[in-house]
């Protein structure tokens, strides 16, 4: 699942769509080689027909993933680690009022979905926040002490 | 806007008119039903908090629009970045005659639900045959 190549928009604006196809093909290799069987198991996988939509942003302390999961009971969600990799799933449920009813609009997608997300190096499994506030998943992943960047003193000889 | 600008969301093609605040605006994603009685319209704002959104009906139109924080302080390094936010925006026009007094909202988890309830005039009626 996390080969799945969504572009940023200020990307997508400013070149030109042959150049995107090239670096989406680069990606698309380049996951392949680094985590094979995570790139093979999506299109035979019958993960839900929906995804979430993540961000994940680093600094030197905690990397913040967050996603937009509007509707769902937080004991509907399942958040793991397990390696260098992040997995989000669960299931949004119509409520029953909703089921068999005259729609004239139809956009919310229902169902279940699971999500990997691939962290970076340095993040400590055990040290993990989960908050779910207004529809938003908000996890809180610290960095291993051992990860973080280090001053290394350089000795001049006198 | 001609393409997706990512999975979850697409950018209002109709900005509101009395914007003040910069920064871009989404279209979520919205349920209609009819009930016997009400309209049931369901949208997914993600983000905003009740007390920031704002809901009107004026002259067959309902406007949703919520106000929704920044998430991120603005010099955040992204690793990954699949969903711009911002505020919500969405217009409808209701045919339906609607009782305008008696609309009522909820918010919970994301999600906005209002009630719309049909004036009396326009609510199915069974007419009893004589013989």
């Amino acid at each position: 699942m996390s080969l799945i190549p969504w572009r940023s928009k200020q990307q997508q604006s400013e070149e030109s769509p042959l150049v995107a196809c090239c670096r989406e093909m680069d990606r698309l290799f380049e996951n392949f080689f680094r985590e094979p069987l995570s790139a093979w198991q999506w299109p035979f996988s019958d993960a839900g027909a929906w995804m979430p939509a993540v961000d994940v942003a680093e600094n030197d302390r905690e990397v913040t993933v967050r996603a937009e999961l509007p509707g769902i009971e937080p004991k509907d969600l399942n958040v793991s680690v397990s390696g260098n990799q992040l997995i989000i799933s669960g299931e949004k449920k119509q409520s029953e009022e909703r089921t068999g009813k005259d729609y004239y609009h139809r956009e919310i997608r229902f169902g279940s979905f699971r999500r990997t997300v691939p962290l970076p190096e340095g993040v400590d499994s055990e040290n993990v926040e989960a908050e779910y506030a207004n529809g938003v998943l908000t996890l809180r992943l610290k960095k291993s002490p051992a990860a973080a960047p280090r001053r290394i003193e350089i000795k001049t000889k006198s | 806007m001609t393409q997706h600008t990512n999975i979850a969301k697409t950018t209002a093609e109709t900005l509101p008119a009395e914007r003040t605040r910069s920064g871009r605006c989404y279209r979520p994603n919205v349920d209609i039903m009819e009930l016997a009685d009400e309209l049931l319209v369901v949208a997914d704002v993600p983000g905003a908090s009740g007390e920031d959104i704002d809901v009107k009906f004026e002259d067959g139109q309902l406007t949703i629009h919520a106000h929704v924080p920044q998430r991120q302080p603005e010099d955040t390094q992204y690793l990954l970045y699949e969903y711009g936010v911002g505020d919500y925006y969405r217009t409808f026009e209701v045919s339906e005659a609607i009782d305008s007094d008696k609309i009522t909202a909820e918010y919970a988890d994301g999600v906005l639900t209002l009630h719309l309830p049909k004036a009396e005039a326009s609510k199915p009626r069974k007419i009893a045959v004589k013989t």
